[in-house]
């Protein structure tokens, strides 16, 4: 791959950001790839060196606030003409409850995750209650005379405190799963939006 | 190396690069590169950032015939790196209670 090649790709790639901040980045792949040739690398080499354009644009993308994105997504749309706009607001009680509707599922799939490791610290906390208040009600047991059964409840209070462990280790990967699932899914909606602007460019 | 770390020590690598004299990108990354390895894709948003918080400034000139963007730092990235120096200590005596029974053995 050449240099133009390789700026022509990665412009492709950015062309859903704000254009200040794609053609800064541009100059910038740019003059890095002209300094190495200086430095004596061949054209192909240079570039080769500068890294894969995948990665350079999420690095940028990640970058730029989600506001500047959908703003610059609103900017770029091109003008509706008159019949578009009507059809638009014909069509506004199918297509709003549908985007209503569809917002409301993702929200709520959202909080049942977060419901789901709610329950999981839950469980562990009951685990922990019931485990070390089966250790500690022996004396009372002992006391009455029934040692037998106070010493089957401290079993049954090590055995959820046991328990207890083993939930909270499942209940903080759970929650370091969801907390990097909604980081990649962010960055994804990002995209959804730098994406648009692109499409849009080419008509 | 811990990514939230790597990052913070790369700012001030980055703002040390240009400390003395002026500097440009491909330079910057060739006097890093024996001591952190750093790469375009991550020297850029870090520049980045550096120019919006105040702690360098960007000029464009000329060189061989094209446009070159030279990085000078600024009062404020002076200051990052002397607060660094500072934190370091910190973290030295931290490192140095760490280690203190390796030391003894």
């Amino acid at each position: 791959m050449n240099k133009q090649q390789f700026l022509n790709a990665l412009e492709v790639k950015l062309c859903g950001l704000p254009s200040e901040d794609a053609q800064k980045t541009l100059d910038f792949y740019a003059e890095m790839i002209d300094d190495r040739i200086d430095d004596g690398l061949s054209e192909e080499d240079a570039v080769a060196a500068i890294g894969n354009i995948h990665d350079i644009s999420n690095e940028i993308l990640k970058d730029i606030p989600m506001p500047k994105l959908v703003k610059q997504a609103a900017k770029n749309s091109r003008a509706l003409s008159a019949w578009e706009i009507v059809l638009l607001i014909l069509g506004s009680p199918i297509w709003l409850s549908l985007i209503i509707a569809a917002i409301a599922v993702v929200l709520s799939v959202y909080v049942v995750l977060w419901s789901v490791i709610i329950s999981l610290y839950a469980v562990f906390f009951s685990l922990a209650v019931c485990g070390i208040a089966g250790v500690f009600v022996f004396p009372v047991f002992a006391f009455m005379g029934n040692t037998v059964q106070g010493v089957f409840l401290i079993g049954c209070g090590l055995v959820c405190v046991g328990l207890a462990i083993l939930m909270f280790m499942v209940s903080n990967l759970a929650t370091k799963g969801i907390l990097w699932l909604s980081r990649k899914i962010w960055f994804l909606i990002k995209r959804c939006f730098a994406k648009r602007r692109g499409g849009n460019e080419k008509v | 190396m811990d990514i939230q770390l790597k990052r913070g020590l790369l700012d001030v690598c980055v703002l040390s690069a240009i400390k003395s004299e002026d500097s440009y990108g491909y330079k910057i990354i060739k006097d890093i590169k024996p001591h952190v390895e750093i790469s375009e894709s991550t020297l850029y948003p870090i520049l980045r950032r550096l120019e919006v918080a105040n702690l360098l400034t960007v000029r464009t000139a000329e060189h061989n015939g094209r446009l070159r963007k030279y990085y000078r730092i600024t009062k404020l990235g002076l200051k990052r790196i002397e607060d660094f120096k500072l934190e370091w200590q910190e973290i030295v005596s931290i490192y140095n209670f760490v280690n203190r029974g390796e030391e003894s053995e």
